[in-house]
């Protein structure tokens, strides 16, 4: 792998930069800390009497792994990096800093408060991805409050004619956030099946409409930044952004299939995830089509392997998601491990490659420093081959489990024939955890090791409005 | 494209909170007021308890409450229905089996001492199991009190001095999983 490429730096109040840079570092802290523990807890299914304090009990740590990655992590990085490209694309600096940076403040305040209350045995009821007890989110969502701030001051105040496409999916990514939150909060409509029924508008909308236009977004400005071309279509962006915008909603309920919730809501659900291959599949036709002939470029960098990856995880889990939602195959794949390799395909394979290819392409332009291109490479490789492994290896499994149950069999020949891989899955775990370790030394390369080169500034002249 | 960006900020909040009430609010409040299956009992304050204990160990993120009308859960209950859940906030159907549903658990496995054991060492009642112990819900005692509840194990699964005492939170925990007990339903198909 060689990067020759000259490093170029864009010209950007150092304020700014270091600004971005907090957001990754910590947004990097909590990817060490959470899929730490997220390898903890894959070797508890092939030992399961390692680590039996209440503290490191399965039930506890799960939801610290899945908070931890999708808050704490994803959330903190993405907001980071929408934060900056609303500055780039409106060609001033970021506006109301100070608001940015106390939202970075709350970010990580409700990580560490979620974490030692669910570590604790603190949760809301087992309600996947919203454990974090209610003053805990309220913190959290200070943070998204005032990170879509941010972005939306900075773009009023633009001095380019346009609203980039990019700031479209950023802004609609905390508007809906911020809805989805209060709706999922309240809890005098959420009991028993009601709340069931909230769940499953909540567990999905919290991937789609929040980390899905997050990483479109961050996506549709690196991408055309690192080819040095313009984007192939900007209506199929904005196709992408209202069918998502509209279809994603109705999905929920299929998570909730063959369940007491009304029948006709869960056919309904399922028709629109049909629809969401509408959205998917132009929006990686976009990105296809805007990296058609510059395979040169993609292997000379060391961000564009990773948006590669990530719009090829885009497609791929979310279209497996619209297959998974047939009623015929979520009587098989439903309840089995097979939706957690799943998760880790979207969450993982989309979200987490795009958030790494945008960190490898920005953060370079803000700091002026460089990731080692042999780390970068390491990384690449590392985290590619884990999570391929990893979402074969629970895939499998839950396919095992699913047709052991349906043959009839008692329940434990399911956990026999998912064993092996479960040792599969921890075995790529390790590798990804790895990468993870590699990526933190790369992250500190780039904003505080010392400067080991004077970069050169993108040759654009700076345009100054007052903030 | 639009030059205001507040255009973008209320049509998206326009339409999504739109979305969200008719497809997250209104659910919600339509089945909230689910009525319950009849005969169906609310907890008592001691299964309410080992309820959260339930919820606060996380069981639900490997054991489901959700009996599918499919030929392979028959072997858990009958199909659940939305009565069923009536008091059962927070809810906790579940989307993971990593352990069996258990729906009905307090008729399938009505044993107490079982439950206990198996709460102590999983291991030591299903050889192959993966689920995690939890030692904490019991105290290792010298000798043990007249009252107290004390956890028979074989050999091999006892510490080698002391008795096993299931904690207030380990009773409340049983009591709670064998007040799973399916309804049974009253209708005219019912064989």
């Amino acid at each position: 792998m060689s990067v020759s490429v000259e490093l170029l730096r864009d010209n950007v109040e150092p304020q700014d930069s270091a600004l971005f840079s907090a957001f990754i570092l910590t947004a990097t802290f909590w990817l060490l800390l959470t899929t730490a523990v997220g390898l903890l807890l894959s070797f508890k299914f092939p030992y399961p009497d390692w680590a039996t304090s209440p503290f490191l009990s399965f039930g506890r740590l799960r939801a610290i792994h899945t908070n931890g990655t999708f808050y704490g992590w994803a959330s903190i990085a993405l907001s980071g990096a929408a934060i900056y490209i609303a500055a780039r694309t409106s060609g001033i600096p970021i506006a109301g800093k100070a608001w940015a940076w106390f939202s970075l403040v709350c970010y990580n305040l409700a990580a560490l408060c979620g974490t030692v209350t669910l570590d604790l045995g603190m949760n809301y009821g087992d309600q996947e991805y919203r454990e974090w007890i209610w003053w805990v989110k309220l913190i959290f969502l200070l943070g998204v409050f005032f990170s879509g701030l941010t972005v939306v001051r900075t773009v009023a105040q633009r001095v380019e004619r346009e609203i980039y496409i990019s700031n479209w999916y950023t802004i609609g990514g905390f508007v809906f956030t911020l809805i989805l939150s209060i709706v999922a909060i309240i809890p005098s409509y959420q009991i028993g099946l009601g709340q069931v029924a909230v769940q499953g508008f909540f567990m999905h909308n919290a991937v789609g409409m929040w980390f899905t236009f997050l990483a479109l977004g961050a996506t549709y400005y690196a991408l055309p930044k690192l080819l040095n071309r313009p984007i192939y279509s900007y209506a199929l962006g904005v196709l992408g952004f209202w069918t998502n915008l509209v279809f994603y909603p109705i999905i929920g309920a299929h998570h909730f299939e063959y369940s007491p919730l009304p029948w006709w809501f869960q056919t309904l659900a399922i028709v629109f995830s049909v629809g969401m291959l509408v959205p998917v599949w132009s929006g990686t036709a976009n990105f296809a089509l805007t990296m058609r002939g510059h395979g040169e470029t993609v292997r000379r960098s060391y961000a564009l392997p990773f948006i590669v990856v990530g719009v090829a995880y885009y497609f791929l889990g979310s279209t497996q998601g619209t297959i998974e939602a047939f009623r015929s195959l979520q009587s098989i794949w439903h309840f089995t491990n097979y939706t957690i390799g799943h998760s880790h395909a979207t969450m993982y394979g989309f979200i987490t490659f795009i958030a790494w290819g945008v960190i490898y392409a920005l953060l370079p332009r803000a700091t002026g420093k460089r990731p080692s291109a042999i780390a970068s490479g390491m990384h690449f490789w590392f985290a590619t081959i884990g999570v391929t492994f990893y979402v074969i290896s629970l895939s499998v499994a839950g396919t095992l489990q699913g047709l052991t149950w349906a043959a009839g069999n008692p329940f434990i020949a399911s956990v026999d024939a998912a064993a092996p891989y479960w040792v599969g899955r921890a075995v790529a775990g390790c590798l990804m955890f790895l990468a993870h370790i590699i990526f933190a030394y790369n992250v500190y390369l780039m904003t505080i090791a010392p400067r080991t080169e004077t970069p050169k500034y993108e040759p654009t002249p700076r345009k100054t409005v007052s903030a | 494209m639009n030059r205001n960006v507040w255009t973008i900020v209320v049509a998206s909040a326009v339409v999504y909170g739109l979305l969200a009430v008719l497809m997250g609010v209104v659910p919600g409040i339509v089945l909230s007021n689910t009525s319950p299956t009849e005969g169906l009992q609310p907890y008592t304050p001691e299964e309410q308890r080992g309820r959260d204990i339930y919820v606060s160990e996380g069981c639900e993120y490997c054991h489901t409450q959700n009996v599918r009308p499919l030929k392979q859960d028959l072997v858990f209950g009958r199909p659940s229905i939305a009565g069923d859940y009536a008091y059962d906030t927070p809810e906790l159907l579940g989307d993971h089996r990593n352990g069996p549903d258990l729906t009905n658990i307090g008729n399938r496995q009505p044993s107490q001492t079982w439950q206990y054991i198996h709460l102590w060492n999983p291991r030591a009642v299903v050889h192959d199991s993966i689920m995690p112990r939890y030692t904490w819900l019991f105290t290792v005692k010298p000798k043990a009190d007249p009252n107290d509840v004390v956890i028979p194990l074989p050999a091999a699964f006892r510490p080698s001095h002391g008795a096993i005492v299931a904690t207030r939170d380990a009773q409340d925990l049983v009591a709670y999983l064998e007040s799973l007990k399916q309804v049974p339903l009253k209708t005219k198909a019912s064989k």
